[in-house]
């Protein structure tokens, strides 16, 4: 296994075609990585025999199929899932945006990050859904236990274009009012939006008593403004375009960035909202842990 | 090369060039790009305008140092880096003779030129002007060799004379224009003043302001041809005496009377000097000493009697010493001293009976004492007719009284008798034919001038008496409140009308009516006198009264001091009289006791040496050749108004002397020590200057750049 290409690396992640394989490559470094299996049933009704992988939870182990047969399986329950994951994925412009630094655009690393969470669910036998949006709602697939579904939402990440403004706000309270049932809604977009409005948006997901993850998934280059010759910026979401001298202005925009970035944290954190910052050239792993770390805490 | 300058625009061009060579981003976070703009759009642009002046700042200067020999014709600046004529002024002046240590001001100067020439670049070319007056040009084309040309400033002397700064620069400007001329690779010229800015030479006083105006001009010039430096030698606490004035006070030294030697002693300081030892040399020996008390910036006299026990040539010196400028303290008097004093009396009326001839009352006035005592005045008294047999020059004064008339070669005679510095004195009378005194001896037929006076007609015979003029003249001077000498109660009754000559004849004693009474004038190096009256009593009453007798001593003591005068002259003055056939052999011993020729020039009849090579005070020899007459004694003294030290202030000669003229002034001694030519050097490191200034830009541009990159 040290050997092996390690796929949570964006860089290696870069060289996969195939959104589906991406996503298992992801899940299944991820999960050599930490040696601990996420596939566990929580309910009572058996379902089927899994075979046994490193890792595995040795109180599931069907010790009288191991008497008959000899070899380790698991018992799998088959029962309604207790858990609904929400994957709103922002398709608007400025995900399109890929810096030298990094390899992978911000749409196609929330992609990743999504169809392995996606992926990831799905293998738990939890329900999982998505959304995608810019200014308004481009495709909403409802969550589904059903491990076919995975092809369906990773159709609909792939048919995803980004070509409009975001309006994050409006949404997220649209989306609030639509997702009927109670689950965990993972953001993975940007946020380059009116923060208030953002804030609302989420605010509104737990009042719907949602638990609200938001990945916020930005360019390294946008992190560090590391530009030396005179250049016209093109703003993206049809915002007018900038012709200046990048050094004379990098402290001052790095000022700004990063005050738009503490409304951000702050508004999460006031709304007991989980923020990550993930960096595209970051480690997707980071994307996962977010999400486990908060199932556990909500099974607790 | 200016043209060069054109390039500071090249940042401005090349910020608008980069401005239109940008590259193009998409940028997502082009929101907080927007609001970082619109806070610091001001402070970027003022940036930006601050590194644009730095770098157009960086550019022209680098363009000004590379253009400096330009600039410098601009007269903004001096160069180095090329080859330069160094052209020095040593001030060879004698208060440069001043030492206050070890050394002399002089001496001081001679090794900062040397300095000078060590520091200068190879290549360079050096030439020397001594300022004096005269002022000498030592090396007038340039030196390229050092070593010859410090050997040449080492062989330079000390002279007593006083400064001519005008003629100097006069002398440098030629030098200089010479140089550009016949040596164009010399690009630049520089003129150092090694002196101690004595105030007299360097600002003349007074009257002289054309003098002042001239060397403002020449400096202008020159000051346009090259960079001008001044290195001053001067102090400002000098005290000085002097011997400003040595005089024997009888014009004629005889064996028979004491002669009364007058010197006067100067304290050109600010302290007074109590007990000033003053000593009377003659021939070398101590004759006489006495103290004086000199008060500040004063003077005082002190008096020698002195009986001289030998006929003959005599060198006199006053020596007041004990002051660091040795060369002024010293004075000469070179006095022949008469055995007898032979005087021609040309007797134009011979008559018969006792006191009946013109000359006769005159004899008694001229030796009124012979009988008793050894030399003294000796009158000899000859008819009209024996003057062109008689050798004038053994005289030292001829009287002639009512000649009737005179032939050209008589004229001719006594022309001559005045070029070897003989004195006439002309009695009129009854005899006297004014036509032909005025043809043959005042110039009206083209021939030698030999009166001071044209005469006119007989006055109306009346009783006249004289005016003294207010005893001007030192003729009559020692009248002065001695009227019981009778000279104002004299009568006179018959005179002739004289007619003064323009120019330098003097009336000495005027009738009441204003008709001159006495002219006197000197001519040809020696002294000629008119009276417009008798001799005897034929036409006044003076001969008998006790006025005569003194005026006809002044008479005499006044024509024959002419010789005596010429003995004595000035540092610069050249030494000159009338070669006989013998002398025109003659060497001059100076006082360093080289022997040197005289330069001869015939004149009509006679011949005249002349000596011009008096640069150093002290007693000088005429030695005829094969020595068959005793040495003639000259005594060439200093001029005492170099002897006042005070020096010229640098601003004063900012303000006074060279008023817009750019010129480097050192004044430190010590300083002096280190780099003679730095001050002027500096001038020209303007490049380095400009070079440092663009080192520190670019230091601050790259500061600027990277301090406004991070904010």
């Amino acid at each position: 296994m040290e050997n092996s290409p390690n796929y949570l690396d964006p860089r290696t992640l870069a060289s996969v075609q195939g959104l589906e394989l991406r996503a298992r490559l992801i899940v299944e470094g991820y999960v050599a990585g930490v040696h601990k299996s996420p596939y566990h049933g929580f309910s009572i009704e058996f379902a089927e025999h899994r075979e046994y992988v490193p890792g595995d939870d040795l109180r599931h182990v069907d010790w009288k199929v191991f008497g008959k047969t000899d070899k380790f399986y698991l018992k799998q329950y088959e029962d309604e899932t207790n858990l609904v994951c929400h994957l709103l994925l922002d398709t608007s412009e400025s995900m399109r945006y890929q810096s030298a630094l990094a390899p992978l655009s911000k749409l196609e690393y929330a992609k990743c990050a999504a169809a392995a969470l996606a992926y990831l669910i799905l293998q738990q036998q939890d329900s999982v859904g998505l959304a995608t949006f810019d200014r308004e709602i481009r495709a909403l697939v409802r969550p589904s236990s059903h491990s076919a579904h995975l092809k369906q939402l990773l159709h609909v990440m792939e048919e995803s274009v980004p070509q409009r403004k975001t309006a994050t706000g409006p949404i997220f309270h649209d989306l609030a009012e639509r997702l009927k049932k109670r689950g965990v809604v993972v953001v993975l977009s940007d946020l380059f939006d009116n923060v208030a409005s953002l804030v609302a948006g989420l605010k509104h997901f737990r009042h719907r008593r949602h638990e609200v993850i938001v990945l916020q998934i930005l360019d390294p280059a946008e992190l560090e403004f590391p530009f030396e010759r005179t250049t016209l910026f093109k703003g993206l979401e049809q915002l007018p375009e900038v012709l200046t001298d990048p050094r004379s202005l990098r402290q001052a925009y790095l000022a700004e960035f990063e005050k738009f970035l503490a409304a951000v944290r702050s508004g999460c954190r006031n709304n007991r909202i989980d923020y990550v910052q993930i960096r595209t050239d970051q480690s997707l792993d980071v994307a996962l842990s977010s999400y486990l770390a908060s199932r556990m805490t909500r099974m607790q | 090369m200016l043209g060069w300058l054109a390039a500071a625009a090249a940042p401005l061009l090349i910020h608008l060039w980069n401005r239109r060579r940008y590259r193009e981003m998409e940028w997502a976070a082009i929101e907080y790009l927007l609001a970082a703009l619109r806070k610091n759009a001001r402070r970027v642009q003022i940036e930006q305008w601050i590194l644009l002046a730095v770098r157009t700042l960086v550019i022209a200067l680098v363009v000004l140092a590379l253009a400096e020999p330009f600039v410098e014709r601009l007269g903004l600046s001096a160069t180095g880096n090329q080859r330069t004529h160094k052209l020095l002024v040593l001030d060879a002046s004698f208060s440069m003779g001043y030492k206050p240590t070890d050394k002399s001001r002089f001496e001081r100067a001679q090794e900062l030129a040397a300095q000078i020439v060590d520091e200068a670049s190879a290549g360079d070319g050096f030439t020397l002007v001594l300022l004096a007056n005269p002022p000498r040009v030592v090396v007038g084309s340039p030196s390229f060799e050092p070593r010859e040309f410090k050997a040449e400033i080492a062989n330079q002397h000390l002279l007593h004379a006083g400064s001519d700064l005008a003629a100097t620069l006069q002398l440098v400007e030629n030098v200089l224009s010479q140089t550009e001329r016949e040596h164009p690779r010399l690009a630049r010229q520089e003129v150092y003043f090694l002196s101690d800015l004595q105030r007299q030479a360097w600002l003349p006083a007074g009257g002289a302001a054309g003098q002042l105006g001239q060397i403002r001009q020449l400096s202008k010039r020159i000051a346009d041809r090259a960079a001008l430096a001044v290195i001053d030698l001067g102090q400002t606490d000098s005290d000085n005496l002097a011997v400003t004035r040595f005089r024997a006070a009888e014009p004629l030294a005889t064996l028979d009377r004491e002669t009364t030697l007058e010197a006067e002693i100067h304290n050109f300081g600010r302290q007074p000097r109590a007990r000033q030892l003053v000593e009377l040399l003659v021939g070398g020996n101590r004759a006489g000493e006495t103290y004086v008390d000199l008060p500040a910036e004063g003077s005082a006299i002190v008096s020698f009697p002195y009986r001289f026990d030998a006929g003959g040539e005599h060198a006199l010196e006053i020596l007041a010493a004990g002051d660091p400028l040795e060369i002024d303290n010293h004075r000469w008097l070179a006095l022949p001293v008469k055995e007898t004093i032979r005087v021609l009396c040309v007797n134009g009326k011979p008559a018969g009976g006792s006191f009946q001839q013109t000359t006769d009352y005159l004899t008694v006035a001229l030796a009124p004492r012979s009988g008793d005592a050894p030399g003294g005045v000796r009158p000899e008294v000859i008819t009209e007719s024996e003057l062109a047999e008689r050798e004038l020059a053994q005289y030292d004064a001829v009287f002639l009284c009512n000649v009737a008339q005179f032939t050209g070669d008589e004229a001719r005679l006594l022309e001559d008798y005045l070029r070897q510095g003989g004195g006439l004195v002309f009695f009129l009378g009854d005899q006297v034919q004014a036509d032909n005194y005025n043809r043959q001896l005042a110039g009206d037929a083209g021939g030698p001038r030999i009166l001071p006076a044209r005469l006119g007609e007989r006055a109306p015979q009346a009783q006249y008496r004289f005016d003294p003029l207010e005893y001007k003249h030192p003729l009559v001077g020692p009248f002065r409140n001695q009227e019981q000498a009778g000279l104002l109660t004299s009568l006179v009754t018959d005179y002739i009308r004289l007619t003064p000559h323009a120019g330098s004849a003097q009336v000495a004693l005027a009738f009441q009516n204003g008709d001159p009474a006495i002219v006197a004038e000197s001519l040809h190096g020696g002294r000629s006198l008119i009276v417009a009256t008798s001799a005897d009593t034929s036409w006044t009453t003076m001969p008998v009264w006790p006025s005569y007798v003194p005026v006809v001593q002044e008479l005499l003591a006044w024509c024959a001091g002419a010789r005596l005068q010429e003995r004595n002259t000035l540092v610069g003055q050249p030494l000159a009289g009338i070669a006989t056939p013998v002398g025109k052999a003659a060497m001059v011993r100076n006082p360093r006791h080289e022997l040197l020729a005289v330069e001869v020039r015939d004149r009509g009849a006679l011949a005249e040496w002349t000596f011009a090579e008096t640069f150093t005070s002290g007693v000088y020899a005429l030695e005829p050749a094969g020595a068959t007459s005793p040495a003639a004694l000259y005594a060439v003294n200093v001029d005492t108004a170099e002897s006042d030290l005070a020096p010229l202030t640098a601003a004063e000669l900012r303000s006074e002397v060279w008023p817009g003229i750019r010129f480097a002034h050192q004044t430190s001694w010590q300083n002096l020590d280190e780099h003679p030519a730095a001050e002027v050097t500096r001038q020209n490191k303007l490049h380095v200057w400009l070079l440092t200034a663009v080192l520190g830009l670019l230091f601050c541009e790259t500061f600027l750049g990277w301090r406004f990159g991070h904010r």
